[in-house]
């Protein structure tokens, strides 16, 4: 699953260190969130993700995959509000019942644009980072290798889970198992194909346990790198300018309120 | 077995960065609740959003990084099958558009298994890496799976997985508590709008007169008890399947008698491994 997102074109924006992507995509979302006018959003999207996107030649990737997710939210999001908006005074459009109002559809603007901002920030991070380079360099800055253990294991084990679900499949296909055509009876047919699947997933763990103590995997002490993670010093300084520029948007209009 | 780490020097920060986490979720919850009802007429324009974000998401930080030290390595191991377990079942009950997210039989499993620090750090990271992954949208509802942790952990402890006809109940209990919860989130940062059928039950309870935080707690309770009771319930099955060699092989669940009254359970100093 993941391999299949991201992909090494060598861009300079798949080049940057991990952290300042994470640092960047955390502060993108701060700002999003802080200054919750719609155009903050876009300006942070046209100006800051699309750019970045062509640079890194996944444009076509970030708008295929974030599409499909935004679609169907952004969708519901104007239906909804638009017509139900507890707020909603000044009607647009009518139709029967239903009334189209200006609040809502505003309500649903600097929503979904937020939305926008927020999935587009992240499908980004996911397509031009590899998740294995996110954990090198995140343990690197002092996160707990358990963490990193947890999550690079997952990623490796989803693609397992479908192997061995194909196989309990094929395994019972053998001994005379017909999958149905209709979509609801086939779910009632690959129920039972569940237990064997979960099960025998958590005892094949058992050993692992035993085999990562006897290699130190328990041990606190901070150990050096294998592969050391790209940095440099401009990139130190622009995660804390980014940062700065997060903390900023949170700040500022709090003063200008209270002033 | 009770105290195998009593030497951490790392405890009391652990517990500090636990209970710090705690206080902030519940502090983001409170304000949300109290403030919001004044600030909702402003048309999203709120900053409920950023408090409901980083609120919630720091609280969630603070306790998985004061809970993973406390977990045995054969725990560690066990967690990314039950983080698959999420997402996979999870995706694809979300593609099936039901109204149901099975989303955290692997958070609860961990949970009644090795304790809700276990299960804190299970549910959190099947929300990152289905943020990684797939989709960024759970990302944001990270806290609902350290409520729903937690709660397995303690129904564990009580006893509830010893009999056949308590962990649905305990499961509605713990979806009224997580439609709590995900409520501000599914209002201040998706305006409702999470899901196909979520967001058309969240329009006709705002269509009844209903504020958008009201339409989506009860949008939640609507569906979470159900969805927990069924969790609940796969949870309790599974367990029954798993051989009983595995499942006393977890210091918590022997040291509170998780699944009741068998010979090995009733003495917890026996090495069962």
């Amino acid at each position: 699953m993941a391999p299949a997102l991201f992909v090494d074109t060598g861009s300079p924006v798949h080049r940057l260190n991990p952290v300042t992507k994470l640092v960047a995509l955390l502060s993108i979302l701060v700002i999003v969130f802080a200054l919750p006018q719609w155009w903050t959003s876009a300006i942070v999207v046209v100006a800051i993700l699309v750019p970045a996107a062509i640079v890194a030649r996944r444009a076509r990737a970030l708008a295929g995959i974030g599409g499909r997710i935004l679609l169907p939210i952004v969708l519901v999001l104007v239906l909804v509000q638009g017509f139900t908006f507890p707020g909603g005074r000044t009607v647009v459009w009518q139709w029967g019942a239903l009334s189209l109002t200006a609040e809502g559809l505003t309500f649903a603007l600097n929503t979904g644009a937020r939305i926008v901002a927020l999935v587009l920030a992240s499908v980004l991070l996911v397509v031009t980072t590899h998740p294995g380079d996110l954990m090198s360099a995140l343990t690197e800055h002092g996160l707990s290798p358990k963490f990193s253990y947890i999550i690079s294991s997952t990623l490796q084990l989803i693609p397992s889970f479908r192997t061995r679900a194909d196989g309990i499949l094929l395994a019972q296909q053998a001994r005379g198992l017909a999958i149905p055509r209709s979509p609801l009876r086939r779910v009632r047919v690959m129920l039972p194909l569940l237990g064997p699947l979960v099960l025998g997933m958590f005892t094949d763990v058992e050993e692992r346990g035993t085999a990562m103590e006897a290699r130190g995997f328990g041990s606190t002490v901070r150990r050096t790198a294998l592969e050391a993670v790209p940095d440099s010093p401009g990139q130190r300084l622009a995660r804390w300018l980014m940062a700065a520029l997060a903390a900023a948007a949170v700040v500022v209009p709090l003063v200008q309120e209270l002033l | 077995m009770s105290d195998p780490i009593a030497v951490d020097p790392h405890r009391t920060r652990d517990r500090l960065l636990v209970v710090a986490g705690a206080i902030l979720i519940a502090a983001t919850y409170s304000y949300l609740i109290l403030s919001q009802p004044a600030e909702i007429a402003a048309s999203g324009t709120s900053r409920a959003g950023l408090i409901a974000m980083a609120g919630y998401l720091v609280g969630a930080v603070l306790i998985a990084a004061g809970s993973v030290r406390q977990i045995p390595t054969a725990v560690i191991a066990m967690i990314p099958v039950a983080i698959a377990l999420n997402i996979v079942a999870g995706q694809i009950v979300s593609t099936l558009s039901l109204t149901v997210y099975l989303d955290s039989i692997g958070t609860v499993l961990v949970s009644v298994l090795a304790g809700p620090a276990a299960g804190v750090v299970t549910g959190i990271l099947s929300n990152v890496i289905w943020g990684l992954t797939l989709t960024p949208i759970p990302l944001p509802f990270a806290v609902v799976q350290v409520v729903i942790a937690v709660l397995a952990g303690l129904a564990a402890r009580a006893g509830v997985f010893r009999h056949v006809y308590l962990p649905p109940l305990a499961g509605v209990l713990t979806g009224f508590v997580t439609a709590m919860v995900s409520a501000p989130i599914a209002a201040f940062v998706f305006g409702g709008a999470t899901g196909g059928s979520a967001g058309a039950i969240v329009g006709a309870f705002q269509a009844m007169g209903r504020s958008l935080l009201e339409a989506t707690t009860l949008q939640g309770l609507l569906y979470d008890p159900l969805d927990k009771a069924i969790t609940f319930t796969v949870v309790g099955i599974l367990i029954a399947a798993l051989p009983a060699r595995f499942l006393q092989r977890f210091p918590f669940a022997r040291t509170y008698r998780v699944f009741g009254k068998g010979p090995l359970t009733r003495t917890p100093t026996t090495s069962a491994g």
